[in-house]
């Protein structure tokens, strides 16, 4: 995020994109529906009805995949009837002319007919996110789960420096981050792209320093990010290191990944609980989860915040940084870290955005934010206050890609997946909490009423969802949420695993897989055969 | 240079800024004034009516909660005619309020008995069974209400409408009869309820309580250990104050209850969500792995002593790097885990194996 948590709920403007922000992040859209109270505008751009929905301003349903072109449409509005901030261009960002010849071609009404949203509230929320000055725009997974994810993200960017809302308190672009360190591993460089604190692995100075620093050569070879790892298992990579993630749970199109799986000559897994990745594992160390070892975690805003011991882990199993530890000397190294304050001296003295933050420093005063580069500096709450961080601002022109799969006769539905307020990701954690099990016990798949009668489908019927890679069963919810074409399914069930489903195209920036969307049929299985599902009262009062 | 604006505060003269009620200037200068419906992030009620001061020129005494600091103003929060008050309206809420305070504050602490003390409030008085009623035949395993403990001060609903705008529970009744109710006394899982269980956390009695505490049979809240941690969940990073029981599972310690740090003091403000604030047995779980386990000829994983295990991962992770090269390994490290840890995956894998095939599962 280039702004903070808190001042959401002084913003004026909101515009959510691609986020299910009650069910993902529930304790931002607290913040977002404080600033609603206040009478900010709040507008939900994303193909359910989700929760949120029901608080904002405009829902802009649009059709799944076509985010590039409502984003251009927008930014069409505002060139075409001058609301850009000129200054702001001209003195802060680059590569604004292609971008206007671009998105000239984007009028509204065109984009009418490709998203299904009306030209009236593709002008009305461009102007109005234009002229208000504290505008923010917040996304997550449903903007960057797509093979055209680093397009979306270019278009909403494009957005955000035509209209110069950046560098001020409660506007700027915000993603929120899905999990609760996803921040703080990207910092930590575990990426094949960046050494800690973003420094780019193929910049041969960088390597330079950390060959000084930690006193060993270090690789010039370009690293396989997850997409293209997982893409090579079996082939070109033959062993595998996991820690804490279920891959064969989590992946895209994870059948003819398992297939592979089998090829690897040796799979070390670290984790607190069994799952699906133990069948092919060589071996298991068993980890200490939050409550049971000391650390930190990033959070979306950049706040480095404590996890602190207190508990002890169960029977043996240890924290995965002593684990580490001590795997690291087995294989040669002589690493000496006795707590994990050391390990966060360590990175934080070679990496100047974190050099002021440790942990004594995070014990007196709570959590400090990024960039922190002296000991006596209070953290930055947003960025980009003094200019665009990496020089000039740039624009990037972005066309519209179809989605890789799109509905035809074999499979007419649009397949999205993604998760709900009371588990999460594999549920390994929220389906051992009773409570929550009981909530939502089992898989189920929402599909529009009209999709539903024609397969003679009603709630709580047994389906079949298939698609070209595979096909789960489970319960169905009959549901105006989703929109006519369109199903979702939340991937938390092994049982049903939405990954058996999914497509393993990856955006070919990132190698993030497109997990929202992929063509798919569902037919009946069994009359009211499954309980029927919770999705929350939200359904249950408005269908 | 303009003059600062000011009141007088039981004869001190004391700033106050626009917006300012009369309890946000006494609370700034460390005065303790009692206020049992204030929070800082709910619209003013003036419902308890606990927290009145004078006022001069003003015939009644004001709710310093809702009453804007004027400037000008001279207030006095500590005289006889206030105390009195506070004695009188506590002693009254005592008298329909559970006297048994081990069994009132097992779970929460009760700021009624609280202020009761600091007031020297009267304990004598004849109880009087309250007319509320509660919510027998729900059977949500989140959340309780014994209406007994509840004094309406409305924070749960306020809180309910206010901040989660979900507006699934509400007074209901009305005198004596006045409660606590889900809307349209449906059960609470039937109502737009998102669990977040705000409405315990702000309660100021305990009337609002979570289930769990007591289905886990936790000793009372005096006897646990706080301790101040970040969530394991989502991106937002909920601070969270885990309550321990030291002695529980042989001396490994539990974790029998999950609270938000008061609001104003971290970045979500006292609030959490239905997974940050109850989704914590897990820790406990039968099912967590115990020790570390390794595949042997027969194909299938046993128990095997840290050693062991150490050993075989290191070897046949080497073999593998000699036989086809470091870029052969791949290392997935895990935005579940801290910081430190991801930073010691990236380290194993180009510093020890000299490979950049190193990533995380950040997708999901
Ligand atoms: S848990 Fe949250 S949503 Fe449910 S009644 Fe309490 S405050 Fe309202
Ligand atoms: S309490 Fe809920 S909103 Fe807060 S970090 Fe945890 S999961 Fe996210
Ligand atoms: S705190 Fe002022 S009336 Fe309750």
């Amino acid at each position: 995020m280039t702004n903070s948590i808190g001042e959401i709920r002084n913003a004026d403007f909101l515009f959510v994109i691609g986020s299910n922000t009650t069910e993902a992040h529930p304790v931002i859209a607290m913040e977002m529906k404080r600033a609603m109270r206040r009478g900010a505008t709040l507008v939900v751009a994303d193909p359910r009805k989700i929760w949120l929905a029901d608080h904002a301003t405009r829902h802009l349903q649009l059709k799944p995949g076509t985010d590039v072109w409502l984003l251009n449409a927008m930014a069409n509005v505002i060139v075409t009837e001058g609301l850009c901030d000129e200054s702001f261009i001209n003195g802060q960002t680059e590569g604004f002319d292609r971008v206007l010849e671009t998105v000239l071609a984007y009028t509204p009404e065109e984009a009418e007919n490709v998203t299904g949203i009306s030209a009236e509230d593709i002008r009305w929320t461009a102007r109005l996110y234009a002229t208000t000055p504290k505008a923010g725009i917040y996304y997550t997974l449903g903007i960057t789960e797509h093979s055209h994810g680093t397009d979306n993200v270019y278009a909403l960017s494009n957005l955000v420096l035509m209209t110069g809302h950046l560098g001020k308190p409660s506007a700027g672009m915000n993603p929120l981050r899905g999990q609760n360190n996803v921040q703080g591993a990207n910092d930590a460089g575990a990426t094949p792209v960046f050494y800690p604190g973003y420094q780019r692995a193929d910049d041969p100075q960088t390597r330079a320093r950390y060959e000084q620093s930690w006193g060993v050569p270090l690789p010039s070879t370009q690293g396989l990010n997850l997409n293209e790892m997982m893409k090579k298992i079996g082939s070109k990579i033959k062993g595998l290191f996991v820690m804490g993630e279920d891959i064969v749970l989590s992946e895209p199109n994870v059948a003819e990944l398992e297939e592979r799986m089998k090829n690897l000559e040796v799979v070390i897994v670290q984790e607190i609980f069994p799952n699906e990745t133990f069948r092919y594992a060589d071996v298991v160390f068993p980890a200490a989860c939050f409550a049971e070892k000391e650390g930190v975690f990033t959070n979306s805003e950049r706040r480095v915040q404590r996890v602190r011991k207190a508990v002890s882990p169960p029977g043996e199993a240890r924290a995965d940084w002593e684990i580490l530890v001590a795997l690291a000397r087995l294989c040669g190294a002589d690493w000496s870290y006795n707590s994990a304050g050391d390990i966060y001296a360590e990175m934080a003295q070679d990496t100047e955005k974190f050099r002021g933050i440790s942990h004594i420093r995070l014990d007196e005063e709570g959590g400090l934010q990024w960039p922190c580069p002296t000991s006596d500096h209070p953290g930055t709450t947003f960025l980009h206050r003094d200019g665009v961080l990496r020089g000039k601002g740039k624009f990037v022109a972005v066309d519209y890609r179809p989605s890789a799969e799109h509905a035809d006769n074999d499979f007419p539905l649009v397949l999205s997946t993604g998760r709900t307020l009371y588990h999460y990701n594999a549920a390994t954690q929220t389906r051992r909490a009773e409570e929550l099990a009981e909530k939502q016990p089992e898989a189920f798949i929402e599909i529009h009423p009209d999709d539903a009668t024609v397969r003679n489908i009603t709630t709580g019927d047994w389906v079949r969802v298939f698609t070209r890679r595979g096909s789960v069963e489970c319960i169905a919810t009959v549901s105006h949420q989703v929109q006519l074409g369109s199903i979702w399914m939340p991937f938390h069930f092994a049982e049903a695993r939405a990954n058996l489903l999914t497509t393993d195209v990856g955006d070919p920036v990132t190698g993030t897989a497109e997990y929202k969307v992929c063509a798919a049929n569902v037919v009946l299985v069994a009359l009211g055969k499954g309980s029927a599902p919770f999705p929350g009262a939200h359904f249950i009062h408005r269908g | 240079m303009t003059e600062k604006a000011c009141v007088t505060l039981d004869g001190r003269l004391v700033d106050v800024y626009p917006g300012d009620t009369l309890l946000d200037v006494a609370q700034r200068q460390g005065v303790d004034i009692p206020a049992l419906c204030h929070d800082p992030r709910l619209e003013p009620a003036g419902a308890c009516r606990l927290c009145l001061v004078e006022v001069e020129g003003q015939r009644r005494m004001v709710p310093s909660c809702a009453t804007p600091a004027t400037p000008g103003m001279v207030v006095r929060s500590k005289s006889e005619k206030v105390n009195k008050h506070r004695q009188t309206l506590l002693g009254l809420y005592l008298t329909d309020h559970p006297s048994d305070r081990t069994q009132c504050e097992r779970h929460s602490p009760c700021e009624l008995h609280a202020l009761a003390d600091v007031y020297h409030a009267p304990t004598h008085w004849q109880h009087v069974e309250p007319l509320r009623t509660g919510r027998d035949t729900d059977d949500n395993r989140f959340l309780t209400f014994s209406a007994d403990k509840c004094i309406l001060c409305a924070k749960c609903t306020r809180y309910c409408e206010e901040i989660e705008a979900a507006s699934a529970i509400t007074l209901a009744y009305r005198g004596p009869e006045t409660t606590i109710a889900t809307v349209d006394h449906h059960q609470l899982r039937d109502t737009d309820c998102e669990l977040c269980g705000g409405c315990v956390d702000i309660c100021p009695t305990g009337a609002m309580a979570a289930v769990l505490p007591t289905r886990m049979d936790a000793p009372p809240r005096s006897q646990l250990e706080k301790v101040r941690t970040t969530c394991n969940y989502c991106g937002v990073g909920c601070q969270l104050d885990l309550h321990v029981d030291k002695k529980a599972n042989h001396g490994r310690g539990k974790v029998v209850q999950i609270t938000a740090p008061p609001p104003g003091s971290t970045t979500n403000d006292g609030n959490l969500c239905v997974k940050g604030r109850f989704a914590y047995q897990f820790i406990d779980h039968p099912e967590r792995l115990t020790t570390p386990l390794v595949r042997r000829t027969d194909g299938l994983l046993h128990p095997a002593t840290w050693e062991e295990a150490l050993t075989t991962a290191a070897k046949r992770l080497m073999e593998v790097r000699d036989k086809h090269g470091a870029d052969a390994l791949g290392f997935v490290s895990s935005s579940r885990c801290t910081v430190e840890e991801n930073y010691l995956v990236q380290k194993l894998s180009r510093a020890v194996f000299f490979t950049n095939n190193v990533h995380q599962c950040a997708a999901t």
